[in-house]
């Protein structure tokens, strides 16, 4: 990121200016295209330079896909590609006349793709404006003009008494407060050792350290809400159901590392996580549990909730950074790492919406209970969540080292109609496969890790005996090569070429392939271009004849 | 001071030095494409790639500090088989053979890569002459960043931006209206960084672009 182009921000952001991405979605929101005019009065609001400012307006989906008065957004995410194998994609497209990222001649309708609306519980899904149907019906529904909001199920948690699906009270925040020694906070979040639940697993309590050692005029908190996972909808019900808990967290955190300033960054494909997210924040300032002295302790904090515009890899923490201060969503190298060098270059922490949500629980009840939420070695509980192949899909809070047998069968009810589970891809994206025949490896980071899997961000999507995993393999690097910011040349090329590797109709060449991954594992910036290979080594290691491979 | 040794030479650099700094004030050759000395580290070439004893793979030179009694392999065989990789990728995306003068043609020379093996898009043919004598030939860019960096680091001037994601990524002049009308100040930085002459000064241009060698690799 441009030190001089965050210095720019920071001293328009001080005079009340807004982002140039703020400007840019509002003309995309009014007339459904950016014109040099709204670049150029986007430029002059935010005070970027203009060729700053055509840089993002060519960067996100939601800026650069043409918007009729009904737009329509079909979800190519993984869930939705395993219930139908695209079959809905193609059903839309043909239904309007209109090809992805195509608007009608009289700017009527228009279609774009969107990877992952949160209702993956009910897939396929589709968006018209800011109306998420999905299910069963839901294509003809679009085409006849008659969607319809469609149903989320309520979440289940499998503990005797309920953390992170349990409403925020601020009672952790209270606590801390009147024990006013953010030391001895640090110490509990560190001995509960809360592992990041974005998908790096990193300890919580160690980055606090960092940041709260840092020396920074200012210093912040930022929730990372962007949940790009296609197959994941738990950031999404957090920020949407349960906001108090997030903002208590976020609060917490700032508590202990002297930030007096946060920011969620939620996704612009969850419409209605910014509204919820700000009606949260206005009611938790009406309690005095946000603003100034709050609850009488001296200590102020805030929160801003900000939107993305489209764009997986935005959830990587530098790429947030960058999006949050309006800029072009792509990879910075790290150092400087955000404790050091985050928002307007001052020290900053970046935890993911559900990591922030385990610290009210900590900071209410102390290190220990939270250590007693699992009994194995892996502390506190986890939501997982269920793609529309299962019977009893949805949202559940659970303890870690379950086998993924017991979370498959016993919680979300195998499949739906006697289908089998040919394999699963939990944790997102970037998360190997796991064949059906080994559901009894148990759901923990280290058992995961064995078998080339991960917790990651704890999506869990299954794919039936009916899925060709060639037709996986190419679904998985079309979406790889789509998100890659650009910014490193092993992923920028390597995700395009494997995925024409992989499209092609031709035999691939087994050794040319496995080159290409180690180049993308080695080489890449971050672990989007570094984690892509996962998934597809598994399918190489388990499903090598439906890959149509030849050894050269 | 920190100690490290590269190549089997140890040497003495400041806390903080990279990798990178460290094995040039000694003489030792590192492939590099996107960085400049004169602008800050970037990381987005990866084919500064070097073998660290102790680390599981490899690590780019330009952004990698080196830590007390750190061991350094320039020649290591897996970082120059990624670095070797990542420039026929690089190759693979250009519609014709970088010109012979090039940065980028020598650091494919240098690491023995003499052509793709890569079939698949390549950057569209797209020129803008709009300016005296700036010419750039947007499929000649492989999106280092050093045009980009030059202008704002180093020149103050902001004229130029990275554009569009992914494998469309490129650069642009202003609201992409060319140097000319845009904040350019005519002082070629980018040109005179630029490693594939996808920005050029215009005399420059005549020099025809010779191929590579037959592909072989
Ligand atoms: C390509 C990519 C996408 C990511 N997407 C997300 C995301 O959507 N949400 C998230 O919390 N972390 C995401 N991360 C991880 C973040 O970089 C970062 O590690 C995380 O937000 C830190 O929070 P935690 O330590 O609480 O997990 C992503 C990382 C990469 C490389
Ligand atoms: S690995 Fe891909 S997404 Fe990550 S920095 Fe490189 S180009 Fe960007
Ligand atoms: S124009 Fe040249 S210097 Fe600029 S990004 Fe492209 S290749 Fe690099
Ligand atoms: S709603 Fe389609 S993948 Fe999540
Ligand atoms: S020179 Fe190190 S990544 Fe480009």
């Amino acid at each position: 990121m441009s030190k001089n182009l965050v210095e720019l921000i920071r001293r328009h952001h001080a005079e009340g200016a807004p982002t140039a991405l703020e400007v840019l979605k509002a003309a995309m929101d009014d007339h459904g295209a950016i014109t040099d005019d709204d670049r150029r009065v986007a430029a002059e609001r935010s005070g970027l330079p203009e060729a700053a400012v055509h840089g993002v307006s060519t960067f996100y989906d939601d800026l650069l896909q043409p918007r009729g008065r009904r737009h329509v957004r079909v979800c190519t995410g993984t869930a939705c590609f395993a219930a139908t194998g695209d079959a809905h994609v193609d059903a839309v497209r043909e239904g309007l006349g209109l090809g992805l990222g195509e608007r009608s001649a009289d700017g009527e309708t228009s279609l774009a793709e969107t990877v992952c609306l949160g209702f993956c519980h009910s897939s396929p899904a589709v968006r018209v404006g800011d109306v998420i149907d999905a299910g069963p019906g839901v294509v003809e529904r679009v085409l006849a003009g008659a969607e319809r909001e469609a149903a989320e199920p309520d979440p289940v948690s499998l503990l005797a008494e309920p953390v992170l699906i349990a409403p925020g009270t601020w009672a952790g925040l209270r606590a801390a407060l009147e024990r006013n020694d953010p030391e001895a906070t640090l110490e509990d979040v560190k001995a509960a050792e809360v592992r990041g639940r974005g998908g790096a697993g990193f300890p919580a309590g160690m980055k606090w350290q960092f940041a709260r050692a840092a020396t920074g005029e200012h210093k912040f908190i930022v929730a990372n809400g962007d949940e790009g996972d296609p197959g994941s909808y738990i950031d999404k019900w957090l920020m949407e159901r349960n906001p108090e808990l997030l903002l208590e967290g976020m609060a917490i955190a700032g508590f202990v590392v002297g930030a007096d300033h946060g920011f969620v960054l939620c996704r612009s494909e969850y419409p209605r996580s910014k509204p919820a997210l700000e009606a949260a924040v206005a009611r938790a300032r009406e309690a005095g549990c946000l603003g100034q002295d709050i609850l009488g302790s001296g200590f102020s904090f805030d929160v801003t909730i900000v939107e993305g515009a489209g764009s997986y890899v935005v959830g990587e923490e530098t790429a947030l950074l960058a999006c949050l201060q309006g800029l072009r969503g792509t990879v910075s190298a790290r150092p400087p790492f955000p404790a050091e060098r985050g928002v307007h270059g001052m020290p900053t922490v970046v935890n993911n919406v559900e990591t922030l949500c385990n610290v009210p629980f900590i900071a209410a009840r102390g290190p220990q209970a939270y250590r007693d939420l699992s009994p194995g070695a892996t502390p506190g509980s986890k939501l997982v969540c269920f793609n529309e192949r299962f019977a009893k899909p949805g949202l559940y809070e659970v303890p870690f080292g379950m086998t993924m047998r017991e979370l498959c069968e016993d919680v979300a009810g195998g499949l739906v109609d006697g289908h089998e589970i040919k394999a699963l891809q939990i944790g997102g994206p970037l998360g190997g496969i796991l064949p059906g025949a080994k559901l009894d490896t148990p759901f923990d980071f280290d058992a995961l890790a064995a078998e080339g899997c991960m917790v990651g961000h704890g999506g869990i999507v299954a794919f039936d005996e009916t899925t060709d995993m060639r037709e996986l393999a190419r679904h998985l690097l079309h979406f790889g090569a789509s998100e890659s910011c650009g910014k490193c040349f092993p992923c920028r090329i390597g995700l395009r070429r494997a995925h024409e590797m992989l499209a092609a109709d031709a035999p691939v060449d087994r050794r040319r392939l496995e080159e290409l991954l180690e180049t993308l594992e080695l080489g890449s910036l971050c672990a989007h271009g570094g984690g892509m290979p996962a998934p597809i080594r598994s399918l190489l290691a388990h499903w090598p004849d439906e890959l149509g491979l030849v050894a050269a | 001071m920190t100690s490290v040794t590269i190549n089997g030479r140890t040497v003495e650099v400041e806390p903080g030095t990279t990798i990178l700094d460290a094995a040039r004030a000694i003489g030792e050759w590192i492939p590099t494409l996107c960085f400049d000395e004169r602008q800050d580290p970037f990381g987005a070439c990866r084919v500064c790639m070097v073998g660290v004893e102790g680390a599981p793979a490899p690590l780019p030179a330009c952004t990698t500090q080196v830590r007390d009694g750190m061991v350094v392999d320039t020649r290591d065989a897996t970082a120059r088989r990624v670095a070797g990789a990542v420039v026929e990728l690089v190759l693979s995306e250009l519609p014709e053979p970088p010109a012979s003068h090039t940065e980028l043609a020598a650091v494919a020379r240098q690491l023995g890569v003499s052509g793709t093996r890569w079939p698949g898009t390549v950057h569209e043919r797209d020129h803008d002459d709009r300016h005296p004598y700036l010419a750039l030939r947007h499929e000649l860019c492989i999106s280092c960043g050093r045009c980009v960096r030059a202008c704002d680091e180093v020149q103050g001037t902001f004229a130029l931006t990275a554009t569009g994601r992914g494998f469309d990524a490129n650069v642009a002049a202003g609201l992409d209206q060319g140097f000319k009308d845009s904040a350019c100040v005519s002082c070629g930085a980018c040109a005179d960084t630029c490693p594939t002459g996808a920005i050029a000064e215009l005399s420059l241009l005549d020099l025809a672009p010779e191929p590579l060698h037959e592909v072989t690799t």
